[in-house]
């Protein structure tokens, strides 16, 4: 048996469908909600949303079923009755992280907590549920500072999540990839395997060059080339863009040198941006639009496309924890 | 040391910077109203008041934490018998300085001043920087520069010109003062940001800064009084302190103009004085002629999540520290105008209260 957390219960993960691995409903930094500038009604967010995941619902007719994994972690604008209604008037399945996005979205409470505080709370999450929701986390969010650099609350969170996820069995997705040689310490201290770990922005145009993929795969990691979509052809690039061409062929080298198992793929569009512009245009209907297109003119087959975002994606969502020996 | 947040550079100093801001807002205040959460009162209604305690105290991120849940009928029983206990005392007057992003919950201080009788103020402002969030510190942008002051000044200003903030929702009654709070340890470049927007705003739209103190008082406040505050309306905080004291800060921010906010009434945390010692320097500052200048408070928590509160009661500078202060030979005139005058002047807007 297989079991996913999504934020309207536990599902088999052969129920997923296609998954976009690394998406947002809505993301913003802590601290941004002050801010009115970026207030919207909730009239307007649902406007701006409902319509995105109908049609990615609309675009997974062939797989089934549309996944779509929400990356905000805690303190982030995380807001998961949001997500239920979402889901269930779309049709669409979420999954909700627990962890954070990286060590400067962690507020001074958790700040100051403990490796075991932090791993009692990822576990609470995806076990009890988040806050009085009732819905269970799926996937433990982790990440790197700015900087490009692992602070010492990063390492912390990151241990946390090592643990929490032997514990509960549910993954952990990273934001960035770069200085990964520390992460990979803590995951061998902690017992935890590297394919359990999808190490994500791999492909974003800022870390080239910063990242050390054989010492990923060689671990077993699993390497996310998840922010397709943020192109420099586009009119008004985020500075993390990268052209497109560049990416895909990126993505190809990956595909074409028997490596597909451990590839992940998506987007990070944001539905409503919380406390950023966002990037006009740019959705998770870019994997359908774009990508596969681009993916199919190159002479890759459906099987593989399979791969990635049906069979990967649900060997890695579903799951599985370890026992203390 | 906190190993979160990136340095900021220093933000040139702009001459009149006030003048960037948005144009007070003309709602027909008089300039002696005070701005609290159930809309301006008359400054010379507020009576005794205590302008650095908090009622919902929320260390930020305590809200998301797994173990802690914050029952609000508990919350509001709380807090309300701990103001009618101030009121039944002879209180008037609750200044709620948390600022905006700790706990602070209008709904609930509006609910509770209707309930209770108690005059409730609210403040706008954050701080030190280990307080805020990423938002500020490592913004979308690259590189991530953190907020410089305009930008808080900006933000604190609309707080009072065109209300507070329920996040992501409304904005409600202006906010009453501006707080702050410097790195104890020393000023981060942010801190000093954000303790110039504060002294920038209160100096464009008329509300007091209460600013608590860091590593070197005398230079934080000439900061603020550099953005064109009058330091009249500025109270030091933490002027209770043992290392304030020593280094003779009261009496130096006194003789500034500024306030000096002896305002841990009834701590009995080593790092402060005793309320003995606390007597005694606030006769030493009415004996070289600062009556006018010395705010009293306790800095007690009404409710506190993610950290310990102090449990004390609001009354306590009523029932426990003036009757020393009478025993020390102050008299009921100067106790009234510490408690009553001096922070009706302070929180009317534009300071122009007599």
């Amino acid at each position: 048996m297989t079991r996913v957390n999504t934020v309207l219960g536990t599902i088999s993960a052969s129920e997923l469908g296609f998954v976009a691995i690394h998406e947002h409903i809505g993301y913003g930094m802590p601290g941004c909600e002050l801010d009115s500038r970026w207030w919207k009604t909730p009239e307007q967010r649902y406007e701006e949303t409902v319509p995105k995941l109908r049609k990615f619902h609309e675009n997974t007719k062939p797989w089934g079923a549309a996944t779509f994994v929400e990356a905000t972690g805690i303190c982030n604008g995380r807001d998961i009755d949001y997500y239920k209604s979402l889901s269930d008037k779309t049709g669409v399945h979420i999954v909700a992280s627990t962890g954070f996005v990286g060590g400067d979205t962690a507020l001074p409470f958790f700040e100051r907590a403990s490796v075991e505080y932090l791993t009692d709370q990822f576990v609470h999450e995806i076990t009890v549920g988040i806050g009085d929701t009732g819905a269970k986390a799926g996937i433990i969010k982790v990440g790197v500072s700015r900087g490009f650099k692992m602070k010492e609350l990063d390492l912390r969170i990151y241990r946390a999540a090592a643990r929490a996820s032997r514990i509960t069995g549910a993954p952990i997705f990273t934001h960035l990839a770069v200085d990964s040689a520390p992460a990979l310490n803590i995951f061998a201290e902690e017992g935890l395997p590297c394919h359990r770990v999808l190490f994500g922005h791999a492909d974003d145009g800022v870390s080239q060059g910063l990242i050390n993929e054989k010492a990923l795969l060689d671990a077993g990691g699993r390497i996310g080339f998840d922010t397709f979509g943020y192109d420099l052809e586009l009119p008004d690039p985020p500075f993390w863009g990268r052209h497109r061409q560049e990416r895909l062929q990126h993505f190809l080298r990956f595909l074409n040198s028997g490596l597909v198992k451990q590839v992940l793929a998506s987007a990070d569009a944001n539905c409503s941006p919380l406390g950023w512009p966002g990037v006009k245009g740019h959705t998770v209907n870019y994997l359908f639009e774009q990508l596969l297109p681009d993916l199919r003119a190159e002479g890759i087959e459906d099987s593989v496309i399979d791969q990635v975002f049906v069979h990967n994606t649900a060997d890695f969502l579903a799951l599985q924890p370890i026992n203390n020996h | 040391m906190c190993v979160k947040h990136s340095q900021g550079a220093p933000e040139p100093a702009l001459p009149f910077t006030s003048l960037l801001l948005d144009p007070a807002n003309d709602r027909g205040v008089n300039a002696a109203l005070v701005n609290t959460v159930l809309g301006p009162v008359d400054a010379r209604q507020l009576g005794v008041t205590l302008v650095s305690e908090s009622l919902m105290y929320v260390l930020p991120g305590a809200q998301y934490a797994y173990d802690i849940r914050i029952d609000r009928a508990e919350v509001f029983d709380a807090i309300a018998a701990k103001l009618r206990e101030f009121k039944a005392a002879g209180g008037g007057a609750i200044v709620d300085a948390t600022g905006m992003f700790q706990g602070r919950d209008l709904r609930l201080y509006e609910a509770l001043s209707r309930a209770t009788g108690v005059h409730i103020v609210a403040s706008t402002g954050q701080g030190p920087e280990a307080m805020l969030g990423g938002y500020f510190l490592t913004p979308q942008t690259n590189p991530p520069s953190p907020w410089p002051a305009h930008k808080f000044a900006d933000m604190f200003g609309r707080e009072v010109n065109e209300g507070m903030v329920v996040p992501r929702f409304e904005r409600r009654a202006p906010a009453g003062m501006v707080v702050t709070a410097v790195t104890v340890s020393g000023m981060t470049p942010t801190d000093g940001s954000l303790l110039r927007g504060a002294a920038r705003a209160g100096a464009t739209y008329g509300v007091p800064v209460f600013i608590r103190c860091g590593a070197d008082a005398p230079a934080e406040l000439q900061l603020a009084i550099d953005e064109v505050l009058s330091p009249k309306r500025i109270v030091m905080g933490g002027m209770d302190r043992r290392d304030a004291v020593a280094r003779g800060w009261p009496t130096e921010v006194a003789s500034k103009g500024a306030r000096v906010g002896v305002d841990h009434i009834g701590s009995t945390d080593p790092l402060y004085l005793n309320d003995a010692e606390r007597v005694a320097l606030i006769v030493e500052l009415i004996n070289a002629g600062y009556v006018d200048r010395i705010i009293l408070s306790s800095s007690a928590t009404g409710v506190a999540f993610g950290e310990a509160g102090n449990d004390l009661p609001y009354s306590d500078v009523l029932t426990k520290f003036v009757p020393m202060l009478r025993a020390a030979g102050v008299s009921q005139e100067h106790i009234a105008q510490m408690l009553i005058v001096n922070t009706a002047q302070l929180l009317s807007v534009n300071g122009e209260a007599e």
